[in-house]
């Protein structure tokens, strides 16, 4: 069952106001009633005194003179009355000295005694009235008089108030009713359209709707006011939220075309200045080969050492400009993906790098390499710069230990690169990855600090992610992982074609 | 119906009369003991007939000192009539009790009882007591049928009274209605 708090409020205000009228009108009756009930006792008692005083003034000479047929006589005048049960004279001693009955039969009621200092006493018992009253003549006390009345009459009116009572409570309750289901109209519609209004908006989050306005300036008339200027300011800021939004993503694209831009020309840039450069180096290689091969018997050996530093440094320039160059290319072309084997990838470049080892003592422990969805040439390329990388470092070891394989870390498949070289600390794991970044000597480990940042830009290419351990002494692991080979928590590019390369391989 | 009497006295001097009804009342039952005589009745319906009745003006004005029951002849009652009116007072005189030998001693006499020793001369009696206002009472047999005003009876066990109201209205008396209604006859003898 619903709670009265429950209610809406068309009901709560029916409810009151019809609780109201009907306890003010049985309040009302109540007391009405009341008054009704003792004015009629009042009347009943006086009316019992009267024929008591008749009956006893015109029994008196039948008591003195000892008459009770007399007595009787004067008793059966009762019978007019018809609510009287009984009528009886009884003498000072209390005995019975004559009685009237209206219904035959029965013995003589035994007098009830009269309070001391009175002479007449009533009570009211058991359905009926009972009445005493001292019989005086010429001032002597010579007997009593008692009769007991029925409250049919009393009972009837009562029966008959209670009627009308229940009469008028219920026609002015559905009188009630009606007039206030024609008054609280007015006063309820206007919160109920409220309330419809407030559900819209809090359902719909529509804020343009308005609570329709009255034209009664109460509280309910001020609580609609306010209820649509608060939603008109709702929709100002809601507007102004919404264009300053729109700003800025504007804002943002146009930074974004203009980074895209900036980066595309700084990639051009470089390509162009790498590839300017080659020309020029080509000449001064070029032309220090012809001096040393054309005029070596006219140079001094301290010539010919000075044109071989010459013939050093531009190789190194040589190298130093290929990886700008790749580095440039990788970032102005998109990746071609195709499932490629891993496995088959580390044997070419191995087999690229025997020449570079040549003489080393490596062991290579490659592993089982999933299948992914890659460019085969930009994935070699990776593998080729942590490979070499790992064998350019663990150089003091004899025997170097480069591990490669697969493992699986927090549910994503990460290929690892491990090597038992020097190492590096940790504190620095943060530079590994830019360009021209170095963590050792030049003089130990020679190198263009180019390396690693075309790996992480491959990676990332791919959608993937790279990483590294290492302790000074005690060897580097580096760790990729590749989009295709997650469990889809990454959302970057070639999300599907990943999923059904890791499949092709399985 | 009868007017409401209105006329309360004060409670104190119930206690000669209630012992009267209680009396009546005890002797109607026929049970009681101890036994009440007939005397000690008719005594007390001697002391009560002065309530019924209504003397002429100059009467009640030249006998106002004292209400007296007076009995002539031979008394019947000795003690109880003396009883009876003990302490009883009548309009606001005191009721007493005297005994007298001659109708002429009657003078000041308001009821009077003839007791059945005067029966030879009742006539004479009568004839004396003629010009005087006086309720003349007696229990000889024919004595209302023969001028005298009530004459008392025996109904069984209980006394009763007859009325001459011829009589009544020749000494100027008025008896009241409700004296009348308890009599078993009333005549209009001469």
């Amino acid at each position: 069952m619903l709670k009265i708090r429950d209610y809406s409020i068309k009901k709560k205000l029916t409810l009151m106001n019809m609780l109201v009228s009907g306890v003010t009108l049985l309040l009302a009756c109540t007391a009405f009633g009341a008054y009704e009930l003792a004015t009629f006792r009042s009347t009943m008692v006086q009316n019992l005194s009267i024929q008591a005083q008749i009956v006893g003034a015109n029994s008196a000479s039948a008591l003195l003179f000892n008459d009770a047929k007399s007595a009787v006589n004067t008793l059966s005048a009762l019978k007019a009355a018809p609510a009287v049960l009984s009528g009886g004279i009884y003498t000072l001693a209390g005995e019975s000295f004559a009685m009237y009955r209206r219904d035959t039969g029965g013995h003589s009621p035994p007098l009830p005694p009269m309070p001391a200092g009175q002479t007449e006493e009533h009570w009211f018992a058991d359905k009926e009235l009972k009445l005493i009253r001292s019989i005086v003549f010429q001032g002597k006390l010579i007997g009593t008089v008692y009769i007991r009345s029925d409250l049919q009459d009393m009972n009837d009116r009562l029966l008959r108030y209670a009627g009308m009572v229940v009469a008028v409570l219920s026609v002015s309750l559905i009188a009630a009713f009606l007039l206030l289901t024609t008054f609280q109209r007015a006063a309820t519609r206007p919160i109920l359209q409220l309330a419809e209004t407030a559900r819209i908006v809090s359902r719909e989050k529509k804020y343009s709707v308005r609570a329709p306005s009255t034209d009664s300036h109460d509280e309910v008339g001020l609580l609609i006011e306010a209820f649509n200027e608060m939603l008109v300011q709702i929709q100002a800021r809601d507007a102004a939220l919404q264009t300053s939004q729109e700003e800025l993503e504007q804002r943002v694209t146009q930074r974004t075309a203009e980074l895209d831009a900036m980066n595309k020309e700084l990639q051009a840039f470089t390509y162009s200045v790498a590839h300017d450069l080659r020309a020029p180096l080509r000449h001064i290689q070029g032309f220090s080969n012809l001096l040393m091969e054309s005029f070596a018997s006219q140079l001094e050996p301290e010539a010919k050492t000075f044109l071989q530093r010459i013939g050093e440094g531009t190789q190194q320039m040589g190298r130093l400009i290929d990886d700008l160059l790749s580095l440039a290319r990788i970032g102005r072309q998109e990746p071609r993906l195709q499932a490629t084997g891993l496995n088959s990838l580390v044997q070419e470049v191995l087999r690229d790098l025997k020449t570079e080892t040549e003489g080393r003592d490596i062991h290579w422990q490659v592993g089982e390499l999933p299948f992914v969805d890659c460019d085969p040439g930009l994935m070699k390329q990776v593998f080729y710069n942590l490979l070499s990388n790992a064998a350019k470092y663990s150089r003091p070891r004899k025997p170097a230990v480069i591990d490669i394989g697969q493992m699986s870390v927090e549910g994503q498949v990460v290929n690892f690169v491990r090597d038992n070289g020097v190492g590096f600390n940790m504190k620095y794991a943060n530079k590994l990855f830019g360009v021209f970044q170095r963590l050792h000597r030049k003089e130990d480990f020679e190198g263009t600090g180019v390396g690693l940042a075309t790996v992480q830009r491959i990676i990332h290419k791919h959608g993937g992610r790279i990483w590294a351990e290492a302790e000074i002494d005690k060897g580097a692991t580096f760790f990729f992982s590749l989009t295709s080979q997650n469990d889809g928590r990454q959302t970057a590019n070639g999300h599907e074609g990943g999923k059904n390369g890791y499949d092709k391989r399985t | 119906m009868a007017k409401v009497s209105r006329a309360w006295g004060p409670l104190s001097r119930q206690a000669p009369l209630a012992v009267m009804v209680a009396l009546i009342g005890a002797c109607n039952l026929s049970a009681q003991a101890p036994k009440i005589t007939e005397y000690q009745v008719k005594a007390a319906y001697l002391a009560n007939f002065g309530r019924f009745v209504e003397w002429p003006n100059s009467v009640a004005v030249a006998k106002s000192e004292s209400f007296n029951i007076c009995v002539l002849g031979q008394d019947p009652f000795g003690a109880d009539l003396d009883a009876a009116v003990t302490g009883e007072t009548i309009g606001g005189s005191r009721v007493l009790a005297k005994r007298i030998s001659r109708p002429q001693d009657a003078v000041d006499c308001r009821i009077l009882f003839i007791s059945s020793s005067e029966v030879s001369q009742w006539k004479e009696i009568l004839t004396a007591l003629r010009p005087l206002s006086i309720l003349t009472v007696s229990d000889m047999p024919q004595f209302a049928r023969r001028g005298g005003i009530i004459q008392f009876l025996l109904d069984g066990n209980r006394v009763r009274f007859d009325i001459n109201l011829a009589a009544t209205e020749r000494v100027g008396l008025n008896l009241s209605s409700e004296l009348l209604k308890l009599a078993v006859t009333v005549s209009r003898s001469p």
